[in-house]
């Protein structure tokens, strides 16, 4: 027993029990310190740390169903090529659109007010056609920067701002 | 609009534009003035581009990040193009650059031994990545200089040059040629060029080409999206020898 007392001072942690408070006979515990015996957890060995640190890093648990990264981030992807085609549809159709009830309306008998909403239903077509690709380099230089890839976003500002001196100067990309 | 829903769907199957089709459909078949006719082919260019690779971009088929990489290479090409644009003779690099699509288009049809290409788009990384951004440099001047776009030129340097599936090269060109085509539009308009009512049946019908050529593309033949692609390889160099030659007998006469 007095073994066992030498052993358990010289190293606590070694019987996963604080020697201060946990030692039957002890007497009370001295003012300002908890009174209840706290039993503490048997130090694990390294490779297990290492593996359930890699295992946390992976997986943060938020809630009971989260999935894993991988799949979150093949999610994000599919997601951003969805809007990125949505936009672009988007822009082809209602172009297309204004494009083929302008062609409708030249049926109609020529007047001052038909006139003018053909050349409005035309300058607008060609304008949301013109926007539309330039919305998709924006739209995928965000998307690209949102899932990390930063180099990417770089890419499409440098492009944005190269056509826009491009338009500015008047040369023909 | 039949010779828009030609262009669509040829420039949607293959990743250059349509272009290529309206200008000389335009200025032979209609008598419409040159510096009409392009900026009205450039229109339909972006709209094939629009509508395609919506589908492309869907199917995962287009690269987008392969697409912004070559495409900052392409802008700095047209500027520079454009710069160097008057110390430049147009006609000797037009007649360079149609005996180099000539040669590209002969490879392409009398290679009897097809590169093996990946099943699945999805498995393949881009090689070359130096090579595959000065030749869109080298592109994007071509364009400037000559006024023809870049998909003929870029659609080979991908698939050969970067190892890159012809389809996703094809369908990376096509999301390409839509921002170099709208800054070139955005020129011309700036310059009172542009003629909307040439543009609105165009348009239309390019659109509709564009639809189903997009949907036909995944189902056709790599081999056969190939002999397409260097039929109209030829058709740019016979234009670009014409254009050349055109520009350089007066000189070699004298």
């Amino acid at each position: 027993m007095a073994e066992h007392m030498e052993m358990s001072e010289a190293n606590p942690a070694a019987h996963g029990v604080l020697s201060s408070v946990g030692r039957p006979g002890a007497g009370p515990p001295p003012r300002n310190t908890q009174a209840t015996a706290v039993a503490l957890p048997a130090p694990l060995p390294e490779q297990l740390e290492e593996q359930l640190e890699v295992q946390l890093q992976q997986e943060p648990i938020t809630h009971p169903d989260a999935q894993p990264r991988a799949q979150r981030w093949a999610r994000r992807a599919m997601a951003g090529e969805r809007w990125i085609a949505r936009v672009l549809r988007t822009g082809a159709v209602m172009s297309g659109g204004m494009f083929v009830a302008s062609l409708a309306l030249e049926l109609l008998p020529r007047g001052e007010s038909v006139h003018v909403a053909i050349d409005l239903l035309r300058k607008g077509a060609a304008s949301m056609l013109l926007v539309t690709p330039v919305a998709r380099l924006a739209m995928a230089g965000t998307l690209l920067g949102l899932r990390g890839e930063w180099r990417y976003t770089a890419i499409a500002a440098g492009v944005l701002c190269l056509l826009a001196l491009a338009v500015g100067a008047g040369f023909q990309a | 609009m039949a010779s828009g829903l030609l262009a669509g769907g040829l420039g949607s199957l293959l990743g250059i534009g349509g272009g290529i089709v309206l200008v000389p459909v335009l200025v032979l078949g209609f008598g419409i003035p040159l510096e009409q006719a392009v900026p009205a082919s450039l229109m339909c260019v972006v709209a094939n581009s629009c509508a395609a690779a919506a589908s492309y971009v869907e199917n995962k088929l287009s690269d987008l990040r392969l697409g912004l990489t070559l495409e900052l290479a392409t802008v700095m090409g047209a500027i520079v193009g454009g710069l160097v644009a008057a110390f430049v003779a147009e006609a000797m690099v037009a007649v360079v650059f149609g005996l180099f699509t000539l040669f590209v288009s002969l490879q392409m049809l009398l290679l009897r031994t097809p590169l093996q290409e990946p099943v699945s788009t999805a498995s393949y990384v881009p090689t070359n990545y130096p090579l595959g951004i000065s030749g869109s440099f080298v592109a994007g001047g071509l364009s400037a200089l000559l006024g023809v776009g870049g998909g003929p030129l870029k659609v080979p340097l991908m698939s050969y040059g970067m190892r890159v599936p012809f389809k996703v090269a094809s369908a990376t060109s096509n999301l390409m040629v839509g921002v170099t085509g709208a800054a070139s539009v955005a020129a011309y308009a700036w310059r009172g060029h542009l003629n909307l009512g040439l543009v609105a049946p165009l348009v239309v019908g390019v659109l509709a080409g564009a639809s189903v050529g997009s949907r036909l593309m995944p189902k056709v033949p790599t081999a056969v999206l190939k002999k397409l692609f260097a039929a109209v390889l030829l058709l740019v160099a016979g234009q670009m020898l014409w254009k050349g030659g055109e520009g350089l007998w007066p000189s070699i006469w004298k």
